[in-house]
């Protein structure tokens, strides 16, 4: 992870003091991508927003213990994905506890253009399988990053990386024939 | 393959992505214009001795022109934005219509648009009726009604501590009852203090809650811990629950169609008929409940014991609760709610700044922050928040039928 830009520093040092037009810098630059690897994560797109406010609020909580010479986002990104992942698990137990209806009566209207090819592949994997995904290919962290990021061991980013892209690719193969 | 990915996923996006950025940005905004930064010399503690280290050096450069221009720039860069609100030392105006009456430990006060206030006397709690025409106030065995400048209209004792006085919500023609506690009974007297009677003689400590768009139906706690809901010229039960956590709280929808019945480990979501929707299990802390406007919304205050904060969420009283959604929080307790009468503001009494936060809760989210809360409503600055920090709230005026 390369260090923050002095944009950044200077967005943070800003809004630490109370300025209100640094901390927007900062949330615009940070929201959009934080947002929708909530959203790819967890594929429901209230819960999506709400992860994402969630991790900014905690972010902004903590603004004042924050390292500023460390960039942002990585920071960001561990708490999104972090909650997005355990809130997708929650949602699995829950299903199984309340026995809903099997995925082909479930309401895709959320997913939007999220429907097809590898949108469609994301959607089948496990969320562990999604995070690495998502973190490595729309957020572009190297794996050892990620394995930062998610406390894991880089064998196991690597084998969930190597696992969830057999999977879609399989997935869309279907799809294409 | 991964290249494809690649691309793939950064082509997809969220639904509604630019609205929810715009929300997101009015709750991140209002969270900020209320946060308390942490002491610059706590947060700054390591980099202090490096500065005073190198303070020798600043003074030499200090003492030459160009020294002069770097140290202004410096002072420019670190001053708070001007722009950013702060609490206002005294409460000069609400943000919407109506008028509030205050719980405080001194008792109870109106509070007028225009922020001016009266006590209503040496009372220990009061209630609107509806149209705030009246209020009705409680002290140890006494009962009465008061106008809101505070004249006697009637008044009549009972032989136990009376408490938990509630104006019933019928229209003006047919008007009015207010069901009380005197100690464990619950009685019925009618609006101008004729007709005292009692109506179930153990009952649960929770004031009762009249429902609104049906006339004289009214819900209370039984001693374990069920609801009912009581026809009170009959007398007799509409509907029975199974027992549950003894509220605290008993809040109707404004249509009378969901009941709320919030507990300390527990919260409780009924229908109109006495069936329960669902009910969450609450943590161990300051809690309250109330209904958004015309709404079977609600926002409840959730208190996390792990990081001592109290959040207000958002939930739907439907057969499910919805996922819920986070609409702010702060560090300390949250210990008061009140909605304003269009339904635009949220009063949150944040107890432990010794603060009133008035959220708005319309398209453009925005917060406006009073402090010295205690000692505007006649409490010693000295005294325990928790103890000191008015009790409850309510804004003018109760849901009509």
């Amino acid at each position: 992870m390369v260090g923050p830009g002095r944009q950044e520093r200077s967005w943070i040092r800003g809004a630490r003091a109370g300025s209100v037009s640094d901390l927007e810098a900062l949330f615009r630059e940070h929201w959009p991508r934080a947002h929708r690897a909530a959203f790819l994560v967890v594929q429901d797109a209230a819960a999506a927003e709400d992860i994402a406010q969630e991790a900014f609020l905690s972010a902004l909580r903590n603004l004042d213990r924050f390292d500023r010479r460390r960039p942002f986002g990585p920071w960001l990104h561990r708490i999104v994905v972090n909650r997005a992942i355990d809130w997708s698990r929650a949602r699995a137990l829950r299903r199984e506890l309340s026995e809903v209806p099997g995925s082909e009566d479930f309401d895709t209207g959320d997913l939007g253009t999220f429907s097809e090819g590898v949108g469609a592949g994301l959607a089948s994997l496990p969320p562990d399988q999604r995070a690495v995904i998502v973190l490595r290919y729309l957020l572009e962290y190297t794996p050892g990053e990620i394995a930062d990021l998610l406390d894991l061991p880089r064998g196991t980013v690597n084998s969930r990386l190597r696992r969830g892209l057999d999977r879609l690719e399989a997935i869309v193969d279907r799809e294409r024939r | 393959m991964s290249e494809e990915v690649k691309r793939s996923l950064q082509r997809i996006q969220a639904p509604d992505e630019i609205e929810a950025q715009r929300r997101a940005w009015a709750l991140v905004r209002a969270s900020f214009d209320t946060r308390e930064p942490v002491a610059w010399q706590k947060r700054n503690r390591r980099p202090l001795l490096l500065v005073a280290l190198g303070l020798l050096v600043l003074l030499a450069a200090f003492l030459s022109p160009p020294g002069r221009a770097l140290v202004g720039s410096v002072r420019d860069a670190v001053t708070p934005d001007k722009n950013t609100p702060k609490p206002k030392p005294a409460l000069t105006a609400l943000p919407a219509g109506g008028s509030l009456l205050v719980n405080s430990s001194k008792g109870p006060w109106i509070v007028h648009p225009d922020g001016s206030m009266r006590p209503l006397g040496p009372w220990w709690e009061g209630a609107w009726s509806p149209n705030a025409e009246h209020v009705a106030v409680t002290k140890a065995h006494r009962l009465a009604a008061l106008t809101p400048d505070g004249t006697l209209k009637w008044a009549l004792a009972r032989s136990k501590l009376l408490h938990g006085a509630r104006w019933s919500l019928e229209p003006p023609s047919e008007c009015c009852r207010i069901a009380y506690l005197n100690g464990r009974q619950l009685r019925v007297v009618a609006g101008d203090g004729t007709g005292d009677a009692p109506l179930r003689d153990v009952v649960g400590p929770v004031a009762p809650a009249w429902r609104p768009a049906v006339t004289r139906q009214v819900a209370f706690s039984t001693i374990d811990g069920r609801i009912e809901l009581a026809d009170v010229d009959t007398t007799k039960t509409i509907w029975l629950s199974a027992p549950g956590d003894p509220p605290m709280q008993l809040v109707w929808s404004d249509d009378g169609r969901r009941l709320l019945a919030l507990g300390e480990r527990s919260l409780r979501v009924f229908d109109s008929n006495g069936n329960k929707l669902w009910a969450i299990g609450m943590p161990v802390g300051p809690s309250g409940v109330v209904f958004v406007r015309k709404s079977h919304r609600f926002i409840v205050i959730r208190y996390s014991p792990a990081t001592q904060r109290s959040d207000l969420v958002l939930f739907q009283a439907e057969t499910s609760p919805g996922e819920p959604r986070f609409l702010y929080s702060a560090p300390g307790d949250f210990g008061t709610l009140a909605i304003s009468q269009n339904g635009d503001w949220l009063l949150v009494g944040w107890i432990n700044a010794n603060q009133w936060l008035f959220l708005r809760l319309t398209s453009s989210a925005k917060v406006e922050s009073v402090s010295n809360i205690v000692e505007q409503f006649g409490g010693s600055s000295e005294a325990p928040l928790d103890t000191a920090f008015p009790k409850s709230v309510s804004w003018c005026c109760p849901a009509s039928p």
